[in-house]
C-alpha cells in the first residue's frame, strides 16, 4: 500500500475521496448522504430505514427487479446503513465493474423510482426491523443506550419508532430525500484498485449541480435518563453502560484510545480479566470508544444471568474508576501493539479502508495517514494516559439494561 | 503464491501458502474434532475444551497467556462447530513465530481443576446468551431435529445439565483421544518464512504421541419431523428448514453452494425476491452447508405470527417450481458472480484465505488453490443444479419454529 490519499473536490461541494491499494484485485466505495437518523425532522424516527429501503426499489429506467438484478450480475457485495448522521450506499466488487457500478448508484441516490406501493413495503420492512429488536435485546440494549446517553437528536434510534413509522407518509419521505441528499455536504470514497482520474470524470459527469445550502445541525437537547431498565423475561439481563470521553478532534484522543484499549483492548484487558476470567460472570463482556463528531463515550457491553447482575455492573464501573489509580508499562505497551496492529490488518481489506478515509474527513475534514495515526498512539505513555484519566475523571455513567430483573445504579 | 507442506512422523500436518505481497499472516490449528464427535454424556466438551486451551499450560497462568497473545497485537481467537474446532490468529509477519508457539504450547494444555469450575459459569453463560438469540436458537433446535439421533445432530454448546455434570477427568480423556497430532493441521497463510516456522513447528510438536482416532461417517437424509415451540417473551416467528445435502468431500459442492444463494441469498434470490421484497418476511435466507461425509441445506425466515401460513405456502411454491422447472441461465449466472466475488474479496485477507485453506486439507486432505475454486464454480452447468434438485428435494424438508402466543407453525 501507497499510504497516499487521493482527493478532488466537485464544484458544487461533493467531496471525492480515493486510497489506492497494490496488492488487491477487488475495490469497495461508498456514497456518505447527510440523511442520518438525528438529521430528520421530529416525529419521523426510522424514516431513514425505511429511505434506504425505498431508493434501492427502482432508479432510472428500471424498476425494483431490474435494479436488483443488474446489480446482482455485477456480482456486488451491497452494503447499507443508517447511522446518526449520515445514511451511507455502497458496495465491494471486483475492480473491472466499477464504472457500471457507479452509473447504476447514480441512479439509486439522484434518480430512485420512489414509487407509492414500494414505498408500503420498505415501510412495513422498516416496522419489522424495530419490531425483530425485541427478540434482539443484545441490539436493542446498546440501541436504547445511544438514545440515553447522546443528547437529543443524536442518539435517535436509527432503526425506527414503531408509532412514527406507522405515521409516516409517502410524501413526507420523498420530502426528507428532497431535502437531506444534498450533494453539497455528500462524501463519495473509493479504495482498492480503481484509477482516480476516471472515477473522478464519471463522478463529476453523473453529480455535478448547483451548489446547496446546508440544511444546518440539529439543535441539541438534554440527556435523558441515568438508568433505565425494560422488562423482558429472557435468560440474561443485558447491560449497558456509557460515559463521556473526549472527540477525535481533540488533542487528549489518542490517550483516551489508549486507556480504553488497558480497560478493553486484548483478552488481558482489564475487564475480561476482572469480570470474565477471574469471577466468572459473563461470556460477553466488552468496552469501545464511540464517536460522533458533536460528542463521544466509552460504550461497554455485558450479558449476564439475573443473579450475577449486580455484582456485575459493580465491578464494571470500579474498574472504570480505577483506571486513573494506576496503570503498568506492561499495560500500556499491550494496548498500544493492540491498536497499531488492528490498524494495519483492517488496512489489507478495501471495504475498511473505503469507509475509514470517509468517516476521517467527515469528523477531522482530512484524511489521517497510517504513518501519522501510528505515531500518534506511539507517542502515548503512561504518564500521558494517566493524565489524561486524572483530569478527566469518569462521573455519569448511563446505565440500560433489559432483562428478568433490575440493578442499582449507585 | 507458493503452497509448502510437510508431515511428522507422529502425522502432524504443517500446511502454508505464503503469499510475500501480504502486510500480514494468519495461522490456525485446525483440530478435527467437534460435538458430533462426543457421546451424551459428554456433550458439549469439546467447546468447552476449546474455552480450557486458554487457561494455560504447567508453565503459563491464563493472565500469562492472554497478556502473551496481546504483547503481539494479535486478533486471536477459537471456535468449535459440530465438525472442528480452529484457534487462530492474525498478526504483522514480524510476530507470527511468537504467536505460533504460543499456540503450540497451548495444544498441551494443564486443564486444571481451579479453572475447570470457574469457566464452567462462563460456559452456562454462554449458554444463557444463545438462549436469548433465538435466530440462534432455532437454527440449533432444528438441527436436532433433523439429525434426530445422527451425530451431526449433537448440540455444541451442550446443555446447561450436561455442563453441570461434565467432570474434568471425562475432559481429560477426550482431549487425549482427540488432539492427537494425527488429527490436527497446523496452516499459515499470508507473510512468513515456511522454513523458519516449519522447523520451530517440527522441533516442538514431535514428541506430540500419535492415536488411533476415528470419526463415524454416515450419510443421514433427516428426520422431515416438524415440530414448534412457544416463548412467551419473543415478539416474531422464528423458522428453521433444513433437508438432506452432500457433503465436503463431494465435487457436486459448488453446484449445491450456487443452488443455496440461487434459492436464499439475502438479496437477489428466490427467498429474497418472493418473501422479503414482498414484506411477507423480514430475513428469508438458505445456505449449503458441507460436512464430513454428510451435509444439509439450512434455511431461516424471520416474519410476524400473523404471516406464517402465507410464508409457509410461498416457500413451498418456491420448491414445487424448482423440482418442476429447475433454475434459468440468468439465475446461475447471476449467483456465479456474487460467489466469485465474495470469493476473490475474502482471500484478500490472509485471514479470510487460512479458513479454506485448513478446511479443504481437514476434508480432502488436498491442496485447493483460489484458481482452482474459481475453474469449478465457472464450470458448473444448469443440469449439474437440476439434477442436485431432483436428488435432494430441498422442499422436503424438517421444520422447526419458534415464536409468541398459540399460533400453528
Amino acid at each position: 500500500m501507497t499510504d497516499k490519499i487521493d482527493k478532488h473536490v466537485l464544484k458544487n461541494g461533493m467531496v471525492l475521496l480515493g486510497e489506492p491499494m497494490e496488492a488487491v484485485g477487488s475495490v469497495a466505495f461508498g456514497f456518505m448522504l447527510p440523511a442520518g437518523a438525528a438529521l430528520l425532522p421530529d416525529g419521523c424516527c426510522g424514516a431513514g430505514s425505511v429511505i434506504a429501503e425505498w431508493i434501492s426499489r427502482g432508479a432510472g429506467d428500471r424498476n425494483s427487479r431490474q435494479l436488483g438484478d443488474v446489480l446482482d450480475g455485477l456480482g456486488l457485495a451491497r452494503s447499507r446503513s443508517v447511522g446518526s448522521s449520515h445514511i451511507t450506499v455502497g458496495a465491494a466488487l471486483e475492480a473491472g465493474n466499477l464504472a457500471q457500478a457507479l452509473d447504476l448508484y447514480a441512479d439509486i441516490i439522484l434518480k430512485p423510482s420512489l414509487q407509492e406501493d414500494q414505498f408500503e413495503l420498505a415501510r412495513q420492512l422498516a416496522i419489522d426491523g424495530v419490531l425483530s429488536l425485541d427478540d434482539d435485546p443484545r441490539q436493542k440494549v446498546m440501541l436504547k443506550l445511544r438514545e440515553q446517553f447522546y443528547p437529543g437528536p443524536l442518539g435517535r434510534s436509527p432503526v425506527g419508532e414503531i408509532a412514527e413509522l406507522k405515521a409516516l407518509t409517502a410524501e413526507k419521505t420523498k420530502q426528507i430525500i428532497k431535502d437531506n441528499f444534498n450533494l453539497s455536504q455528500t462524501i463519495f470514497s473509493v479504495a482498492g484498485k480503481y484509477d482516480f482520474d476516471a472515477v473522478c470524470q464519471q463522478i463529476e459527469r453523473l453529480f455535478e449541480s448547483e451548489r446547496q445550502e446546508n440544511a444546518g445541525q440539529a439543535s441539541l437537547g438534554s440527556k435523558a435518563g441515568k438508568y433505565t431498565h425494560l422488562d423482558n423475561d429472557g435468560a440474561q439481563v443485558h447491560i449497558g453502560l456509557m460515559t463521556g470521553t473526549v472527540k477525535p478532534t481533540d488533542e487528549d484522543y489518542y490517550n483516551a484510545r489508549v486507556a480504553v484499549s488497558v480497560l478493553s483492548g486484548g483478552m488481558s484487558a482489564r475487564l475480561f480479566t476482572k469480570v470474565r476470567e477471574e469471577r466468572g460472570l459473563c461470556y460477553a463482556i466488552g468496552a469501545r470508544y464511540h464517536a460522533l463528531k458533536e460528542a463521544a463515550g466509552i460504550m461497554c457491553y455485558a450479558g449476564t444471568t439475573p443473579d450475577k447482575a449486580q455484582e456485575t455492573l459493580d465491578v464494571i464501573i470500579q474498574q472504570f474508576n480505577e483506571l486513573g489509580d494506576g496503570i503498568s508499562e506492561e499495560e500500556i505497551q499491550r494496548a498500544k501493539v493492540g491498536l497499531e496492529s488492528s490498524l494495519i490488518l483492517s488496512s489489507e481489506s478495501s471495504s475498511s479502508r473505503a469507509g475509514s478515509i470517509a468517516g476521517d474527513y467527515y469528523m477531522l475534514g482530512r484524511v489521517r495517514s497510517l504513518d501519522e495515526i501510528k505515531g500518534k498512539i506511539e507517542a502515548t505513555g503512561v504518564d500521558s494516559a494517566l493524565a489524561f484519566l486524572r483530569g478527566n475523571k469518569f462521573k455519569d455513567f448511563t446505565v440500560v439494561t433489559i432483562g428478568p430483573k433490575q440493578v442499582t445504579v449507585k | 503464491m507458493e503452497f509448502k507442506k510437510e508431515q511428522l512422523d507422529n502425522g502432524l500436518c504443517l500446511i502454508g501458502e505464503v503469499n510475500k505481497s501480504a502486510k500480514s499472516a494468519a495461522m490456525g490449528f485446525f483440530v478435527k474434532t467437534g460435538s458430533r464427535d462426543e457421546s451424551g454424556q459428554v456433550n458439549g466438551v469439546s467447546h468447552f475444551l476449546e474455552h480450557m486451551l486458554f487457561k494455560g499450560t504447567d508453565k503459563l497462568s491464563a493472565l500469562q497467556v492472554n497478556e502473551a497473545f496481546d504483547r503481539t497485537g494479535a486478533q486471536f481467537n477459537a471456535g468449535t462447530s459440530e465438525e472442528y474446532t480452529v484457534y487462530y490468529a492474525a498478526v504483522l509477519p514480524e510476530y507470527l513465530l511468537d504467536v505460533t508457539g504460543l499456540w503450540i504450547e497451548l495444544m498441551r494444555p494443564a486443564l486444571r481443576d481451579d479453572d475447570f469450575n470457574i469457566e464452567k459459569n462462563v460456559i452456562k453463560e454462554e449458554i444463557a446468551m444463545y438462549k436469548d438469540m433465538p435466530s440462534f436458537d432455532v437454527m440449533d433446535q432444528c438441527r436436532s431435529l433433523h439429525f434426530d439421533g445422527h451425530p451431526c445432530g449433537n448440540s455444541v454448546l451442550g446443555s446447561e445439565e450436561s455442563i453441570d455434570n461434565l467432570k474434568s477427568e471425562q475432559m481429560r480423556d477426550y482431549f487425549t483421544r482427540r488432539y492427537a497430532p494425527n488429527n490436527m493441521v497446523l496452516a499459515c497463510v499470508g507473510n512468513f518464512n515456511w522454513e523458519q516456522i516449519c522447523s520451530f513447528a517440527a522441533n516442538s510438536c514431535s514428541k506430540w504421541r500419535r492415536q488411533a482416532v476415528e470419526r463415524k461417517l454416515e450419510h443421514y437424509d433427516g428426520s422431515k419431523k416438524k415440530k414448534r415451540a412457544e416463548k412467551s417473551n419473543l415478539a416474531r416467528e422464528h423458522i428453521c428448514l433444513m433437508s438432506s445435502g452432500l457433503s465436503a468431500q463431494d465435487p457436486r459442492r459448488f453446484a449445491a453452494s450456487l443452488l443455496g444463494i440461487i434459492v436464499g441469498d439475502s438479496v437477489g434470490s428466490r427467498f429474497f425476491w418472493e418473501l422479503v421484497d414482498k414484506a411477507l418476511a423480514e430475513a428469508a435466507t438458505m445456505q449449503f452447508g458441507p460436512m464430513d461425509g454428510t451435509g444439509a441445506f439450512c434455511s431461516y425466515i424471520r416474519c410476524s405470527a400473523d404471516n406464517v401460513a402465507q410464508v409457509l405456502d410461498t416457500v413451498s411454491g418456491i420448491f414445487q417450481s424448482l423440482s418442476r422447472d429447475g433454475i434459468t441461465e440468468d439465475e446461475l449466472r447471476k449467483a456465479k458472480n456474487k460467489v466469485l466475488s465474495s470469493l476473490v474479496i475474502k482471500n484478500e485477507l490472509p485471514m479470510g484465505r487460512l479458513g479454506d485453506l485448513g478446511s479443504n486439507w481437514l476434508y480432502l486432505e488436498k491442496y485447493r488453490t483460489v484458481e482452482d475454486d474459481i475453474s469449478a464454480i465457472k464450470a458448473v452447468t444448469i443440469e449439474d443444479v437440476n439434477v442436485l434438485i431432483g436428488q435432494f428435494k430441498p422442499g422436503d424438508f424438517t421444520q422447526l419454529s419458534i415464536g409468541p402466543g398459540e399460533k400453528n407453525g
